[in-house]
């Protein structure tokens, strides 16, 4: 109902006071489809990388939560080949913890710190997750490998460019999601339990 | 930073208009708020309620204004015809069951369509069901060609029941047509005065009690648990679905012969059917077996004979009334007249019901056939006859003051009455305790036809949740001997040839009775579908509605296809029945092949108490149903595919739509259960005021301004009342804090 206006408050907030690392914008024309990128927070094995993120407001937002998923390739516990996420927040009660008072720039939040801090105990990926606990090595090893290979920009200083002025990777982000979403397409679901 | 969400767009002619467009939006959110927040307490519900509000912005004032003119015109005509409505004028009781045919234009899409040919489409008819779920009563009318429709929706606001019927009427003659509408309208206009409004929100009252559970449908709730019970429980298990369909022809001779199913679910002492309750006729050109006229353009094996003996009709719309009137105070009879009967012994909830034995082959598909109608008669002894009786009433019926009306009214006289099709479809909720037991899909059809000399009597109760009644229904008829039992009340009904044919599946989840009886050309088929949800124990709320409705509407379609392929789908629905042994009902539920797979295994899941995932029913409805047709399809599909539908007909009925809608919102029903609207009302509010400090509603990101609006929930946390009125119907929570709003309301549920 409220959806339009409320997006544009939230695009409004969204390009005033972004939360750190994370940025999000109008894909073109539509009100209902965003595009955001997410810095990989230090300390982390996405440190460096530039993750771009598809953004699609269902009609009924905010009583629907966003649909959100990765573009950019990543390795995480939580997130599958498809970029889909598991994330409560995105889905709704009883399943999941959406609530209208959530907005874009939460739930982004709640990605942020989701890559930071995955969760294996409710995996998406099966496997990633029992690496992560129990071979963690190899799964930073595995991590920061993807990282370096899809979400950290050949050039040198991008990454910090990438903070200031998103909008200069969104093409080299959008460059990558083709040979992506034909993975995806190939990508079998996976219940997110 | 205006322009900032614009980035992407560049142009600057492009931001300039937009600029303009947004303040004008504003504008108007600014004026949409200020009416909101001046409409009064029963006009800001009543809009809600027809899902007038629309969105703040996008609506101007003087459209609200209208709209809300409109509304309360159409309450007020609608208590003028009636005066018991006025008793009890619970604004939008008045204002659902109003909303009918010459109503209608105060809903906008509606009066557009209206303007035009009637809905050939089933767009408006998705419009309006969309309406009616979240407003709770509804009816609407309307006509095409010589076929007009009346669907009708009741919620009761308590109970999570939910009905749902759709009429529709094949006119001989335009000039029939007109008085049919007429007759319509005032059949509505009963509706009010029968069933009582919507629980008022009066603080006095027990939303949650079977009281209010009954009041809507009457006749469907009598048996149901005591109040006490139903407050105990709390959560809703099963759904039922019934589905009539009543072609009904028009007798020969006197209108009292033709059949008028009723459906009066029978006491069911286990059934706690909880909260909910919407009933929406919708009168659809199906392919159903309604005996074709030439109006009909179905498929159905037409009584050809009867048409010649087609006399005009005269009834006035008057006559129509008092006919529906009885019908509907009739459920109640029949009801009493079960009472008189040796009362069925209880069965014990945890008793499994017996496995149904599969039903011979040449049963089910003969329903249609005559020849078939001996064996039925066979058969009847093996039926417990006492489920029988609950099931079917005696042949003479005691005539009830408002069946006495009846024949009075004038129907007798009139010879002719145009074949109706008519769709009932009830949701119930039913408690999780009698979860393991019912944990099924039971449909049944049962139709009679009684020619009561004076009295038209043909009631049909199809069986209620009521674990009892239909769990003796079911173990009698799997005592048969492993056939579908096919009943004729020979003995009662003694005129009347009573051709019963049900088999069911119990425990699989799956059990369905169809039945048919013929008489002198009058046909009745009724079908009764009962879908317990299947429950996921610690899920909540949410999940199991999304299968039940969905495999609700498959059997629905079935249901349809079957009555209008006659053998071919009826026999390819039997077989599941006779392949499942009584080991394995659930296997035989998802071989019932008429039902959709999805929808079958889903149920089989939960009667397993196994938690499923709704995967795969989102999987089903990935496949988008853009047409009448696709919907059939995929119905089909999913299940196995049966014989061809013919769908140039069907398909661009509103008819098929109706499983688009269903598979459409299944998102929606996924959620979980929220509140209903009495228990939003009884949620306090305010008016924000100026020493208040300054806050947003989270929901909307709006900062409150004088005059909002505002309700507050049991955590202290507000919003604005337009606002988490839509989150609350939905949900139960808190918004922010995510506390249960229901744990309050729900207990207490009187202020």
């Amino acid at each position: 109902m409220q959806r339009n206006s409320r997006l544009k408050r939230e695009l409004q907030m969204l390009s005033t006071e972004p939360p750190p690392g994370i940025s999000c914008w109008q894909s073109g024309d539509q009100m209902d489809d965003f595009r955001a990128q997410i810095v990989g927070g230090a300390n982390t094995p996405y440190e460096g990388g530039v993750f771009g993120l598809e953004i699609k407001i269902p009609e009924r937002y905010p009583f629907e939560p966003p649909k959100m998923r990765f573009l950019t390739p990543i390795y995480h516990p939580n997130i599958d080949n498809a970029g889909r996420i598991c994330l409560d927040a995105l889905k709704l009660p009883p399943k999941g913890a959406w609530r209208p008072s959530l907005n874009i720039s939460t739930v982004l939040t709640s990605i942020q710190l989701l890559m930071a801090e995955p969760n294996p105990d409710d995996p998406l990926m099966a496997d990633i997750s029992s690496e992560f606990k129990y071979n963690k090595q190899v799964y930073l090893e595995k991590a920061r490998n993807w990282t370096e290979k899809h979400a950290i920009q050949k050039n040198d200083g991008q990454v910090k460019a990438a903070e200031k002025a998103p909008d200069l990777f969104s093409k080299d982000s959008s460059r990558k999601r083709e040979p992506l979403k034909e993975q995806q397409s190939q990508q079998s679901k996976k219940p997110c339990l | 930073m205006e322009g900032s969400d614009n980035a992407e767009q560049g142009g600057s002619d492009q931001s300039d208009s937009q600029r303009r467009r947004q303040l004008a939006r504003l504008d108007r959110e600014e004026a949409f708020y200020q009416f909101v927040n001046n409409l009064s307490e029963e006009d800001y519900r009543l809009m809600r309620d027809n899902n007038l509000l629309g969105n703040p912005g996008e609506i101007t004032e003087e459209e609200l204004l209208t709209r809300l003119q409109q509304v309360k015109d159409g309450g007020q005509r609608a208590a003028g015809t009636t005066p018991s409505a006025s008793a009890s004028p619970s604004p939008s009781a008045s204002a659902g069951t109003s909303d009918s045919g010459s109503s209608d234009e105060r809903r906008p899409e509606a009066a557009e369509l209206e303007d035009g040919a009637e809905p050939p489409n089933g767009d408006t008819l998705l419009d309006w069901l969309n309406t009616v779920r979240r407003t709770g009563n509804t009816t609407r009318s309307g006509h095409r060609g010589n076929q007009s429709w009346r669907a009708v929706s009741r919620t009761n606001p308590s109970s999570g029941d939910f009905r749902f019927s759709l009429e529709i009427n094949i006119n001989r003659s335009l000039a029939e047509q007109e008085t049919q509408t007429e007759a319509a309208v005032a059949e509505q206009a009963t509706d009010v005065a029968t069933a009582p409004a919507p629980a008022p929100p009066a603080p006095a009252e027990e939303p949650s009690t079977t009281e209010a559970a009954e009041e809507v449908p009457a006749q469907e709730v009598p048996a149901e648990a005591p109040p006490e019970a139903m407050e105990l429980e709390e959560e809703p298990v099963v759904e039922e679905l019934a589905v009539i369909v009543e072609p009904d022809l028009s007798p020969p001779v006197t209108r009292p012969a033709s059949p008028q199913p009723l459906q009066v679910p029978v006491p069911v002492p286990m059934s706690v059917p909880v909260p909910m309750s919407v009933s929406v006729p919708v009168p659809i050109p199906i392919a159903i077996p309604s005996p074709p006229l030439q109006a009909a353009p179905v498929v159905v094996e037409p009584p050809q004979t009867r048409r010649g003996v087609v006399r005009p009709r005269s009834r006035s719309p008057e006559q129509r009334r008092t006919r529906a009137c009885t019908a509907r105070s009739r459920s109640p009879h029949a009801l009493d007249r079960m009472d008189g009967l040796p009362p069925a012994p209880p069965i014990p909830d945890g008793l499994p019901p017996l496995p149904p034995p599969p039903p011979p082959p040449h049963m089910e598909g003969s329903s249609r056939t005559r020849q078939h109608i001996p064996t039925r008669h066979v058969t009847v002894e093996t039926i417990d006859p006492q489920a029988f009786l609950a099931t079917t009433y005696s042949p003479e019926p005691p005539p009830a003051p408002a069946q006495e009306e009846e024949p009075a009214g004038g129907e007798a006289g009139a010879g002719r009455r145009p074949p109706t099709i008519r769709l009932d479809l009830q949701v119930r909720r039913v408690r999780p305790g009698e979860y393991r037991q019912r944990d099924s899909i039971a449909s049944r059809t049962r139709s009679r036809s009684q020619p009561a000399s004076n009295t038209s009597s043909s009631s049909v109760s199809s069986s209620s949740g009521s674990s009892s009644s239909s769990s003796s229904t079911s173990s009698s008829s799997s005592s048969s001997g492993g056939a579908g039992s096919g009943s004729a009340p020979g003995s009662g009904s003694g005129a009347a040839g009573h051709n019963t044919f049900l088999y069911e599946t119990e425990q699989g989840g799956f059990r369905r009775t169809f039945s048919r009886s013929e008489r002198a050309g009058v046909r009745t088929y009724i079908s009764t579908i009962r879908i317990p949800i299947r429950r996921i124990s610690d899920a909540g709320l949410g999940e199991a509605t999304s299968v039940a409705l969905q495999s609700m509407i498959r059997h629905i379609l079935t249901g349809f296809g079957e009555l209008s392929y006659f053998m071919d789908s009826d026999s390819d629905s039997s077989d599941s029945p006779r392949a499942s042994g009584p080991a394995e009902p659930s296997d035989a539920a998802l071989a019932a092949g008429a039902v959709s797979a999805s929808g079958g295994q889903a149920q089989a899941g939960g009667s397993g108490g196994a938690p499923q995932t709704d995967e795969r029913d989102r999987d089903v409805d990935g496949a988008d149903l853009p047409t009448g047709t696709a919907a059939a399809g995929v119905v089909d599909g999913s299940g196995r595919t049966r014989g061809p539908i013919s769908l140039e007909e069907t398909g661009s009925l509103p008819f098929l739509r109706l499983a688009h809608f269903f598979l459409l919102n299944d998102d929606d029903e996924d959620q979980p259960r929220g509140l209903t609207k009495e228990q939003i009302d009884n949620l306090s509010t305010r008016n924000f005021g100026e020493s208040d400090a300054l806050k947003t509603c989270s929901v909307c990101i709006t900062e409150y301004a004088q005059g909002h609006k505002l309700r507050k929930l049991p955590c202290s946390h507000e919003y604005h009342v337009h606002c988490i009125d839509r989150w609350l119907s939905e949900n139960s929570t808190c918004p922010i804090c995510r506390r249960a709003v229901l744990a309050t309301t729900n207990r207490e549920s009187v202020v």
